[in-house]
């Protein structure tokens, strides 16, 4: 399909077909488009219109103008469209230069193409009642954003508003099994870098999330919309995240001098120390360590004693493990062992690497010690 | 790339819409009220002059006043009807709301008051409008940073003034810097300041949450060319290609780390290639997943880093303890 300068233009017809749609007294037949419509007559064949005018009414109704059908008084394919203007009519909203300067700002958020164009029509939509042109001073040198979320979006957005069950293929990080899912979808989350579906897995009868970047090919719908009710107290950052059932405790951390300064930089103060309590304590008084252990002592010599409050364990060992041996956990325990674990798993690296797993077993520990995975679905 | 007719379409019946309600627009305000070039807009003219009711007879057309638009000013004489704002429709309110949403949340603790609130009545506006409670869609971006830091950052962008910072590296090390900002970038996982750093006489890519002081100096901010090339980590192909096998539990890497390629193994694992500007931050992501790594190329990173980790469980003299069983803990997927 090249262009054809004697052809109309597809956005000259829509608008033509709208114009005449909106101000027809009551309806118009399908033959009185074709013949009266300016850019119908480019039509070829009477497929070629059927296909033309199907395409104008989804394009449409994408754009929130319902085509209308109306039948007529006479036989069965007396079918005639019309479109009313107060159903689609914008509630009235005034908004000044800063507020669309912001609104602008919002589509820009979006990396996501199927998102973006979302945001832009809309503004486009409120633009034509703005009064003056978008003030971006107010929103100089933000850039706030959100990655791509993917296909899969799309498809589960509309099955949120639909309230109607979906089924695609899924790959769980956990084992890295590969299977199909049917899943209730309540809410789409964007958090920490990912997206996330959460709903209700129809399969286990209970709330689970899934990550978008792990659903493989197509997300399908299945049974009919409105299905089912989204619960009305739902915490789907709950379902997403199991680790908010930790609650804030305090690491005490001896650094290396000048080192590890961003952990310096969430550090509390603890009291004065003292003859008795080198270290001081915290008025948290989370596990002290025992400054009279002399395996404690002998370790905190020449290094800065810090305490940095935590809620994720595994989040804090991670960080703390990157730093190697410029900083060393003096409490609690099992923050410890957490980093005690994942530095001696690092220090086999240059060492015989396990083998890989075959379906018959052999590196169970791989899989092991993941709790944190394991509310995700 | 061709605008879709569907945009197009949304413009045209906008632009009815506003021009109905503000008489005599010079070209250049509509241009920059909708967002397109002062030819777009006389394109779109033409197309509206010849669009209209069926019969399409000078009566039935949308019409202009001509010899207005000859002094550059759009005056609409006939608009057919078609002055009614068109609803946004529900994905539509979504993606805005969801994003003003987001904003507000990460981006308001730096803006000042004024700024603050135009943000909350846009989104209150919004809300108002659409009737849409927007909860199919919630982000949450990264609010890192300490307070004091942020603020400062909102306050040197805002009013265009140089700052002083003190910043730790990926690496742990520690300096301080002038740098003129250029621009706040938020995502879910980090904020970033784009800056033109002086010490380095170039763009720089700051943490902000490795931003551990920031003080505005009574310096105006001095313009730059913004060549952009910071604005996301792209890596350069001077860096060294390192592969990695890895567990399936560590799978974020391939979605969060900007890597070259991703090759799923047979048995769930995958495999990643990746260019490193920086090998302190590969020891650190290493030291984190050891657990899962099952092969690294070049060897001599795996090297370095079982270095690293030994010297770090000897800095534990007597607390190390007995070796325990390597293989557990690890990161799955940070939060």
């Amino acid at each position: 399909m090249g262009p054809m300068p004697e052809q109309i233009h597809p956005a000259e017809r829509l608008l033509n077909l709208v114009i005449a749609l909106v101000n027809t007294a009551g309806r118009m037949t399908k033959e009185q488009i074709r013949s009266s419509v300016a850019g119908y007559a480019d039509a070829t064949s009477d497929d070629a219109f059927e296909r033309m005018f199907e395409r104008d009414k989804d394009s449409l109704r994408e754009l929130g103008i319902p085509v209308l059908t109306v039948a007529g008084g006479g036989h069965s394919d007396d079918i005639g469209y019309r479109i009313d203007q107060e159903a689609y009519a914008l509630r009235p909203v005034d908004l000044t230069a800063g507020e669309l300067g912001v609104l602008s700002l919002a589509v820009q958020f979006w990396q996501d193409k199927a998102l973006r164009t979302d945001a832009a029509r809309a503004l486009t939509k409120l633009r034509a009642v703005g009064s003056e042109p978008a003030g971006t001073d107010l929103v100089a040198g933000l850039a706030p954003r959100v990655r791509p979320a993917g296909d899969a979006f799309g498809p589960l957005l509309d099955a949120v508003q639909a309230r109607q069950a979906v089924t695609f293929t899924y790959r769980a990080a956990n084992t890295g099994e590969v299977r199909e899912r049917t899943l209730e979808p309540w809410r789409l989350l964007a958090r920490g870098g990912g997206w996330y579906v959460v709903g209700r897995d129809t399969d286990r009868d209970a709330p689970r999330s899934f990550r978008l970047s792990r659903v493989q090919g197509r997300v399908r719908t299945v049974g009919e919309p409105g299905a089912y009710l989204i619960p009305a107290d739902v915490d789907a950052a709950a379902v997403l995240s199991d680790r908010g059932t930790e609650s804030t405790r305090v690491a005490v951390l001896a650094l290396r001098p000048e080192r590890a300064s961003a952990l310096r930089a969430r550090a509390v103060a603890g009291t004065e120390p003292s003859g008795t309590d080198p270290w001081g304590t915290d008025p948290w008084g989370t596990e002290e360590p025992d400054a009279s252990d002399p395996r404690l002592a002998a370790v905190a010599a020449d290094r800065d004693v810090v305490r940095v409050p935590f809620t994720h364990r595994s989040e804090l060992a991670d960080e703390i493990a990157g730093y190697a041996d410029a900083v060393v956990v003096l409490a609690p325990a099992d923050l410890r062992d957490a980093v005690l674990r994942r530095l001696r798993a690092a220090a086999t690296l240059d060492g015989p690497r396990p083998a890989v797993a075959t379906p018959a077993g052999g590196t169970e520990a791989l899989a092991a010690g993941t709790s944190t995975g394991a509310g995700r679905g | 790339m061709a605008e879709r007719a569907t945009d197009r379409l949304l413009r045209l019946l906008g632009m009815v819409t506003y021009l109905d309600r503000h008489a005599g627009v010079p070209v250049e305000q509509v241009a920059e009220h909708f967002g397109v070039s002062t030819r777009q807009v006389v394109q779109d003219i033409d197309t509206l002059w010849v669009t209209g009711t069926p019969g399409y007879w000078p009566h039935d057309l949308i019409d202009f006043d001509a010899a207005s638009l000859d002094q550059g000013v759009v005056r609409l004489v006939e608009s057919r009807g078609m002055t009614r704002p068109l609803r946004l429709g529900t994905r539509e309110a979504v993606a805005l709301i969801a994003a003003l949403r987001a904003m507000r949340a990460a981006v308001a603790p730096g803006l000042d008051r004024a700024r603050a609130a135009v943000l909350s009545s846009a989104l209150d506006k919004l809300t108002a409008a659409t009737g849409e409670a927007a909860a199919a869609v919630d982000v949450r971006l990264a609010v890192d940073g300490a307070p004091d830091v942020v603020a400062a950052l909102g306050e040197a962008l805002a009013g265009a003034r140089r700052l002083r910072i003190r910043y730790v590296t990926a690496a742990d090390v520690t300096s301080e810097r002038e740098v003129d900002p250029i621009r706040l970038l938020t995502e879910e996982d980090h904020s970033y300041l784009l800056a033109w750093c002086h010490r380095a006489a170039d763009e720089r890519l700051f943490r902000v949450d490795r931003i551990l002081a920031a003080e505005v100096l009574d310096v105006p901010a001095t313009a730059h060319p913004v060549a952009g090339h910071t604005e996301t980590f792209t890596p350069s192909p001077d860096d060294e290609l390192v592969t990695l096998d890895l567990a399936s539990p560590v799978r974020w890497i391939a979605e969060q780390v900007p890597v070259e390629s991703v090759e799923d193994l047979p048995d769930g694992g995958f495999r990643v290639s990746l260019r490193v500007a920086e090998p302190a931050w590969l020891r650190h992501l290493l030291l984190q997943v050891g657990a899962h790594v099952r092969d690294v190329h070049p060897p001599r990173v795996a090297a370095d880093v079982a270095a690293a980790a030994r010297a770090a469980i000897a800095a534990y003299g007597d607390l190390a303890g007995e070796d325990g069983p390597a293989g557990e803990g690890g990161a799955v997927a940070p939060g």
